[in-house]
């Protein structure tokens, strides 16, 4: 792999990211996870650290992931709701799988409701539309239709001072 | 609609940061960390916005982890968010799990306890009798105020110069 260097590259490739697992549902606004940097009781912190952050950031570009190291004895995640709620998740001496499956069931939308907001996204996505946000600002830009009168005049059947003028 | 740039967290309500020394009166401004993406390494790198917090009473000194909540409507054109409450008070922090405070990666009573054990010394510090931080400010504590370098050599004393 040229240029895939560093620890574990694979993190750095878009199916990787893409292949993330974890989409938070609506109200979850900050991810926190405390961990320090040694003591086999936070190896798993530290391996969901390293494996996961990049997938959960990926997928929920709205939520602020930060990592707090060596605050704590004990490695956890605590998670900030809109509604004011925290969520506090004991990770001590999990393994970063026990503690990704346990994120999921709790914190995640469910498969059956990612399914639907993709499909939901296809319908969004019409090639055919412009305006604000879209390829084409201006109809005038898709082909077939009339050109953009500050580039090139309209014919005069089509302009009002023509149509409407005083033949005197 | 337009797609959803990945590229930093945008338009939060709450956000987790850091306290710094604030210039403006009545207010903290807050470091908050978020996770930038680099398109071409595709690698996470940290990126810090600052903001101007409403905090009236000083509730937050600089090294605190708070959280804040973005206003309705700008107070002034360099507020727009306002304090909720202080999450890890620096020095003094208290672990969410156990509840117990804790320095480090070690819990303030097994210290407390292996001191005993070792008999105490007269001029150890005692956080029970330990006044609340501030009292050392412009004596030994110079966190509160931004700092500077120093350019010029004054008679008049610089604590807050580098």
């Amino acid at each position: 792999m040229p240029f895939m260097k560093g620890n574990a590259p694979i993190r750095r490739t878009l199916k990787y990211l893409e292949a993330g697992k974890l989409v938070f549902k609506e109200g979850v606004k900050i991810f926190s996870i405390n961990y320090n940097t040694s003591g086999p009781h936070h190896k798993g912190a530290r391996d969901f650290v390293f494996w996961y952050v990049p997938q959960i950031q990926y997928k929920n570009p709205e939520v602020q992931v930060i990592t707090f190291k060596n605050m704590t004895p004990s490695p956890f995640i605590r998670c900030f709701l809109d509604s004011g709620k925290e969520l506090l998740v004991d990770i001590d001496s999990r393994s970063k799988e026990e503690v990704h499956s346990h994120i999921r069931r709790v914190l995640c939308k469910t498969d059956e409701q990612l399914a639907q907001e993709a499909v939901a996204m296809e319908k969004k996505d019409n090639p055919a539309n412009f305006g604000k946000g879209y390829a084409r600002s201006c109809i005038c830009e898709i082909p077939g239709q009339v050109p953009c009168p500050g580039v090139v005049p309209l014919p005069n059947h089509m302009r009002g001072k023509f149509k409407h003028a005083d033949n005197s | 609609m337009a797609v959803m740039s990945r590229l930093v967290a945008k338009k939060a309500c709450i956000l987790l940061g850091e306290c710094v020394p604030s210039l403006i009166p009545g207010t903290s401004k807050i470091r908050v960390k978020r996770l930038k993406l680099n398109e071409n390494l595709l690698m996470y790198y940290k990126h810090d916005d600052f903001y101007h917090v409403q905090d009236p009473n000083k509730v937050c000194k600089s090294g605190d982890i708070v959280l804040i909540e973005e206003l309705s409507e700008k107070v002034t054109t360099s507020v727009s968010h306002k304090l909720v409450n202080v999450i890890y008070p620096l020095g003094d922090i208290t672990d969410p799990i156990t509840k117990r405070k804790v320095v480090g990666d070690k819990y303030r009573d097994v210290l407390e306890n292996i001191d005993k054990q070792f008999g105490e010394s007269e001029s150890r510090f005692v956080y029970e009798k330990a006044k609340s931080r501030g009292w050392q400010e412009d004596k030994r504590d110079f966190t509160h105020q931004d700092s500077y370098i120093k350019y010029h050599e004054s008679e008049e004393d610089q604590p807050y110069a580098v």
